[in-house]
């Protein structure tokens, strides 16, 4: 052990109380800044799951047109709505070619036609306005949580009913409808009948109250649509890959294509600036033992001058004694990160079991929690900063001591 | 060669109208294996001129040479070097580090040089303790001794770093008459049969005069 750390470590005692509120102050501050990062960045990821198990990493929708002389063709059934100088036409009309086309891309792992309509589902002598999406239930399982949404009934059974519908479980409670039930969708053409062979749930409110999964020709039947897909639903190797891949595949495709974290956007800057929040808030707490810990280490050097002009006078150099009090923040640092890591770890632990029902923007029966070694270290970097830079301002005062002055005050 | 010399020392102490002009040209030749004494009343510059020797302050004018090296524009790291290897302090308060049981405190001036291992270090604090007295009490610390263990302590400190030059401010100051005249001797011995210089401020007429040379000040001279 060098001298300096000895010495460091004995001063370390010369004020136990505030030093160990100092220390105390650090580990709940690390514990707390780890607990809450793990709690709002589990939501955000759980969130994140949940969107993209349900909508997919990428949405191609709305054919673009560039030009004038390709208006839409008489008779065509697609409105055309123009922004600045490019024309969307809504939909995708050739479904199978886009489907080929984003082949050539290697970071697209499934795609999936998806048809989107509005019609009203009739049973029980009471009626309720739903948005059906037709599915090709083989491709939608490889861009969707579906298989893991649903709380009731089988895929299994709804693959093999054409006729079959898989419904919102709002939608089930708000209709009384059970697995094997028998309604009726009314569309734009004839009203269809349909079995229940399911019920999801997402945990996004606005999806379980208002959404049915049918299959592809039998909401062609229902909303007389016999061609095109209203969007293509996608998903990738990496989510991360989203904004960057999204642009390409609009370029190559002439069709209006958005990532996931465009889409989620508002969502999105609600957990980043939660996130950002909770860790400024809970900063404080470390900043607070900073400054305690500032007061405790300006004390300790002006009940040590004495004993500091004596190891100056014995051979201890300014940078020794500089050395001596940053060393002190340096030990209570390095405790304080140690166990407000442990109490971190122990607490998200703990958090991660506290039952709570959430429904809303996704669905959990616990608090989510996201263990991720960087909520230690960045906690671990701010405690070091706050406590080192706590520590410098005595430590110059202590080193800037002159021997001679001090010993011939005490003397005199 | 002297173990140290000093030749027109000036040193101007406070700041404006309270400054005074402490030393005013001091010269003198330290040898090894001799006892002095700088006597005189209080503020005649005593003090002053032990810390610039001790190379703790810096003089505004002259030269000091710490065998054939001169000191006075050192810079302070270089200072604190030579102090940590050819100087041992003793001062009127022992300053022992009360954390520190009397085997540490010896010891830090050791762990500073850092040329013995923690075994060696161990074993020459407790011979030092030993030839204080203190052999069975290397494990007290400072809070635990009386005032002229302490400053016992002090000593063998001083002598930790087997130092040419022991530089004493009034270290009896604080004693009762019996520990006073029991410290000096002690110091007095060590000087004589270990060959170093023992440089001593003192108020004491009758310790100063037991010294082998006296320098007497007044008004930051040395008298003849």
């Amino acid at each position: 052990m060098t001298p300096n750390l000895l010495i460091a470590l004995r001063f370390l005692g010369a004020r136990k109380r505030a030093m160990l509120m100092s220390l105390t102050g650090i580990v709940f501050g690390v514990a707390f800044f780890v607990m809450t990062q793990a709690q709002t960045a589990g939501f955000e990821s759980y969130f994140i799951k949940t969107i993209l198990g349900v909508n997919g990493m990428v949405r191609i929708e709305d054919r673009i047109q560039s030009s004038r002389s390709l208006a839409a063709a008489d008779g065509s059934a697609f409105a055309i709505s123009v922004e600045g100088s490019v024309k969307y036409i809504p939909g995708v009309q050739h479904a199978n070619a886009v489907t080929e086309a984003l082949k050539a891309f290697p970071e697209v792992a499934a795609a999936s036609p998806v048809i989107r309509g509005n019609a009203t589902l009739i049973a029980n002598f009471r009626e309720y306005d739903t948005k059906p999406y037709g599915i090709d239930l083989a491709s939608f399982i490889n861009v969707s949580d579906l298989e893991t949404q649903i709380i009731d009934g089988s895929l299994l059974a709804f693959g093999e009913n054409p006729y079959a519908l898989i419904v919102g479980v709002r939608i089930a409670k708000r209709m009384n409808l059970q697995v094997g039930d028998s309604v009726l969708l009314d569309g734009t053409s004839e009203p269809q009948r349909f079995r229940v062979a399911a019920v999801f749930e997402t945990g996004i409110d606005q999806v379980d109250r208002e959404r049915v999964y049918l299959h592809l020709p039998a909401i062609r039947a229902l909303l007389n649509k016999p061609t095109g897909a209203s969007f293509i639903q996608v998903n990738l190797t990496d989510p991360a890959l989203a904004p960057a891949l999204a642009p390409r595949i609009q370029n190559a495709i002439s069709h209006s294509t958005m990532a996931w974290q465009d889409r989620e956007k508002t969502w999105l800057q609600v957990f980043s600036v939660l996130r950002i929040s909770s860790a400024l808030t809970i900063s404080t707490i470390i900043f607070i033992s900073g400054l305690g810990m500032f007061n405790t280490l300006v004390m300790i050097v002006v009940d040590k001058t004495r004993e500091i002009a004596i190891l100056r006078s014995m051979g201890y150099t300014r940078a020794d004694i500089s050395r001596i009090f940053m060393l002190q923040g340096g030990i209570v640092v390095i405790l304080g990160v140690v166990l407000g890591c442990a109490v971190a770890a122990a607490g998200t632990y703990t958090l991660s079991h506290i039952p709570i029902r959430i429904r809303g923007i996704f669905a959990s029966d616990h608090f989510v929690v996201l263990w991720d070694p960087w909520h230690y270290i960045s906690a671990a970097i701010i405690a070091t900063i706050v406590v080192l830079g706590a520590s410098y301002f005595p430590s110059r005062r202590a080193a800037r001591l002159e021997p001679g002055s001090v010993i011939r005050g005490s003397s005199s | 060669m002297s173990l140290l010399r000093v030749e027109a020392l000036h040193r101007h102490l406070g700041e404006g109208d309270t400054r005074v002009h402490a030393l005013r040209g001091v010269s003198f030749t330290i040898e090894p294996g001799r006892t002095y004494a700088i006597a005189g009343h209080s503020g005649s510059g005593k003090s002053t001129l032990l810390y610039l020797l001790g190379l703790l302050d810096i003089p505004d004018q002259g030269h000091l040479w710490v065998g054939d090296r001169e000191t006075s524009r050192l810079n302070d790291e270089e200072r604190t070097a030579v102090r940590n290897e050819h100087m041992g302090f003793v001062f009127q308060f022992h300053f022992l580090l009360k954390e520190f049981t009397s085997l540490e405190n010896v010891m830090l001036p050791m762990r500073k040089l850092g040329r013995l291992s923690e075994e060696a270090m161990r074993d020459r604090a407790a011979e030092l303790l030993t030839a204080v007295g203190l052999a069975d009490k290397t494990k007290r610390l400072g809070s635990q001794l009386s005032g002229g263990e302490q400053q016992r302590v002090a000593i063998a400190r001083a002598l930790a770093n087997n130092p040419g030059l022991i530089l004493a401010d009034e270290p009896t100051g604080n004693l009762d008459h019996a520990n006073a005249d029991r410290v000096f001797a002690l110091l007095a011995d060590i000087a004589h049969q270990h060959g170093k210089s023992l440089l001593m401020v003192s108020h004491n007429p009758e310790l100063a005069s037991r010294c082998d040379h006296v320098f007497r000040m007044q008004d930051g001279v040395i008298l003849a």
